[in-house]
């Protein structure tokens, strides 16, 4: 009953955000009708970030507490975080060619996103390449977390490195949101929606974790 | 184009993709819950 | 630190013997610059690609031999007593330094090279020096770590490089640009940042690297 509720809130909020990002939130100049675009890929590539950062954390938990539980979760976040590294990629491969031209021109945020594919790639890869249950869940916790530690450099210092294309008046290197009334209110709200929809699909995502388990002890049982 | 078109283009790729894999989560689910059921019948 | 030392005088000594990974890795590194020479040609490439190269041939170089040290312990299963004569963060110390010394080896040997096949001229020295000096610690660090990652897995060498790439490329990105100064493409002054962000890269890898390596080693 309770999770039937929090389902209705979030799809009520959900559709008010969509209908809030096209109808009710002003342009920025620069950007136009684009500027609708930040409300979704923008979410979505935080939420890339924050699946990673669980991972880490869950990968952190492992090596600890070495329950197999948490490397399940590590793996499940990371799969999420894949799907939406995807997602932030062709939504903003999209952008790039309506908007500079190309599909694709190594942009500093382009690089790191494509980096951080690379790595979900090389995690996964690892742990395909290794049968044995628990070396498999050491091995790749240590990687995620040897991963994680190298991911600000790309999300806050190659980017100074390079000149970026990305539209900085918005959401630029000091942290300042340099918006409207409301649109900052639109981005929020759908910065909430997006990391609630994560959380719901996360929730699932470790029920499945436990299942597999709970088959994998029982049929060691028999 | 027009560019609200791209933008709800945008827009339909994300849900399109989180609903899609929803979706196939959830029959990954219901398929392990059976699997289950039918081992911890067994059991007893 | 004394034990570090030793276990470094033992690897040396070992691979006096066979010489295998100085071998592998050095003539890596030499037919990988031949491909490149001869593909390229001696006049016709700038500076700025010839800093990159350089940097690409030297990852590559990296990648074919620095996992060794690790995969030689597991095929002749010296890694169990080396658990019991030496805690992980000595014997890291000591992979480590025989990684880096081998780079350097190699990098002696290959820059000269370098230069008189490429035309490649470098017009700030020591900052040049300085810039390899950071670029091998990165290299090196992140290597060692993801070759003990690599030599417990069962696919052995295949996935090293895949590995290593994402992790060491901060490294590569910033030497590369600062590589670029050190060839007078951009003022020295414009690459603090690259420098900052490899002893950073450096400073962070290495701590990693150490606090993690005791999970992977006793595993």
């Amino acid at each position: 009953m309770v999770k039937k509720i929090w389902n209705t809130i979030l799809f009520v909020w959900m559709s008010g955000v969509i209908v809030g990002a096209f109808i009710w939130a002003t342009q920025q100049k620069a950007l136009k009708e684009y500027t609708r675009i930040i409300y979704f890929h923008v979410p979505v590539s935080w939420i890339t970030v924050l699946a990673f950062l669980i991972a880490a954390v869950y990968s952190f938990l492992y090596l600890k507490k070495r329950l197999l539980k948490y490397d399940a979760y590590a793996e499940a976040a990371n799969q999420l975080g894949f799907l939406f590294a995807v997602l932030a990629t062709v939504t903003g491969s999209i952008w790039a060619k309506v908007s500079w031209g190309t599909f694709w021109n190594w942009d500093p945020r382009e690089t790191s996103i494509f980096i951080l594919l690379l790595i979900y790639a090389a995690y996964f890869a690892l742990r395909s390449a290794i049968e044995e249950q628990d070396r498999r869940a050491i091995l790749s916790s240590v990687y995620a977390i040897l991963a994680f530690v190298t991911v600000p450099f790309f999300v806050f210092i190659v980017p100074r490195i390079y000149f970026s294309l990305h539209p900085d008046p918005v959401i630029n290197q000091t942290g300042e949101v340099n918006m409207d009334f409301k649109q900052r209110v639109v981005f929020f709200s759908s910065l909430i929606t997006f990391t609630a929809v994560f959380v719901w699909m996360l929730k699932t995502k470790f029920e499945i974790a436990v299942m597999r388990l709970r088959i994998k002890k029982l049929e060691r049982e028999k | 184009m027009n560019p609200v078109y791209v933008v709800m283009i945008i827009n339909l790729i994300i849900w399109a993709g989180i609903f899609g894999y929803m979706l196939n989560l959830s029959k990954h689910m219901s398929a392990l819950r059976k699997k289950l059921n039918k081992l911890s019948d067994n059991e007893h | 630190m004394r034990k570090a030392w030793l276990i470094l005088q033992k690897d040396i000594q070992q691979e006096f013997k066979t010489r295998f990974a100085v071998n592998a890795i050095l003539l890596f590194a030499v037919v990988t610059l031949t491909a490149v020479s001869f593909s390229i040609g001696t006049y016709s490439a700038s500076q700025e690609i010839l800093a990159a190269l350089l940097w690409i041939i030297l990852f590559f170089s990296a990648m074919s031999g620095l996992s060794h040290i690790f995969v030689r312990e597991e095929e002749t299963h010296t890694a169990d007593t080396l658990k019991l004569v030496a805690l992980p963060v000595n014997v890291f110390w000591g992979k480590f330094f025989f990684n880096l010394i081998l780079l350097i080896l190699v990098e002696i040997i290959i820059i000269p090279l370098y230069f008189a096949v490429m035309n490649f001229v470098v017009i700030h020295t020591s900052f040049f020096i300085l810039v390899m000096l950071l670029g091998s610690l990165g290299l090196t660090g992140g290597g060692t770590m993801v070759a003990a990652i690599i030599s417990k897995a069962s696919a052995k060498g295949a996935l090293f490089t895949v590995l290593s790439f994402p992790i060491l490329l901060p490294v590569l990105v910033s030497a590369i640009s600062a590589t670029n100064s050190a060839v007078g493409n951009d003022p020295v002054s414009l690459t603090g940042n690259a420098i900052q962000t490899m002893i950073a890269y450096d400073v962070v890898i290495i701590t990693a690297s150490v606090l993690l390596f005791d999970f992977v080693w006793n595993e």
